[in-house]
């Protein structure tokens, strides 16, 4: 029996969010911006989609009068992933 | 490419988290100029107080605020340093955020151990030692990384060298025990391009 696949995860720039907070305590919006390179306007559309989901926190704050936002991901975040991640893994099985 | 327009495949996801994964790794180049620092500077401390005593203890308190002044400006110094490393990096990974909080405590513990030594009036190099040792070896284990866990033992060795020969001069033991056990895996750490 296969786990359906988690649709908000399925988008490249969410599911790319999701895989590096899964292995860091917290990462500022710039990082993501370099690593998944999208643009600011995207980026922000995508977490915006993942934290009203539960998946990931969102802390604003500001340094040097420049604002600083952080992402963590949550429980909840990091059980969807393992889900998502067992769901490709199944699929993955299947078509070898 | 426009990741936002892409669809992906089971393998092309699979992929793209491999890929975002080895992208965040523990940088330990920041993590080994910790260690260069602190090895060079306690060594030379300890080197300085061996050869010039009469400097050190020129006063009762003289030698107290030598080894606790330069050590707390070293810790700024480091606390700057990796703040501002982190800033730069953009993320703190768990391994990163757990050495943090070793490191913290060691620093906490260390400024007790001081202080409890001036009470009771004894040197607290074993102690520090035995302290550093431990918390080298948590290191060396949590980043795998072997010249460490070498430091490490041979810094918990020199705190029990000192506890079986009390005769033994410190501030050689110190010394020695600091430039094997901090400077010597800092180079190694620096030079290698090991990532975890």
């Amino acid at each position: 029996m296969f786990e359906p696949l988690d649709k908000l995860l399925t988008n490249p720039i969410r599911l790319m969010v999701m895989s590096v907070l899964i292995k860091v305590s917290d990462c500022d919006f710039n990082y993501l911006k370099k690593v998944t390179n999208s643009t600011q306007g995207n980026l922000s559309v995508q977490l915006k989609k993942l934290e009203e989901s539960g998946y990931i926190s969102i802390a604003k704050s500001f340094e040097n009068n420049y604002p600083k936002t952080r992402c963590t991901i949550t429980k909840t975040g990091v059980k969807a992933f393992e889900k998502h991640f067992r769901s490709l893994q199944s699929y993955q099985n299947l078509d070898l | 490419m426009n990741l936002y327009l892409k669809i992906m495949n089971h393998s092309e996801q699979l992929n793209l988290i491999n890929d975002a994964i080895n992208k965040t790794k523990e940088q330990l180049k920041p993590t080994s100029v910790n260690f260069i620092f602190w090895g060079l500077l306690i060594s030379i401390m300890s080197l300085i107080h061996f050869s010039f005593p009469e400097f050190i203890q020129i006063t009762a308190y003289s030698s107290l605020l030598y080894w606790t002044i330069l050590p707390i400006i070293g810790m700024v110094f480091t606390i700057i340093y990796n703040i501002k490393t982190g800033v730069r990096l953009g993320y703190e990974t768990h391994i990163g955020r757990a050495l943090k909080l070793v490191w913290g405590v060691f620093n906490m513990a260390w400024l007790m151990l001081v202080v409890m030594a001036v009470c009771k009036k004894q040197n607290p190099v074993e102690e520090i030692l035995f302290l550093l040792g431990v918390v080298l070896l948590i290191t060396a284990l949590l980043i795998r990384f072997t010249p460490l866990i070498i430091g490490g033992i041979t810094v918990l060795g020199c705190s029990i060298l000192i506890t079986v020969f009390p005769s033994i001069n410190v501030l050689l033991i110190n010394a020695t025990a600091t430039f094997v056990g901090l400077f010597i895996p800092g180079i190694s750490l620096y030079l290698s391009k090991k990532h975890v």
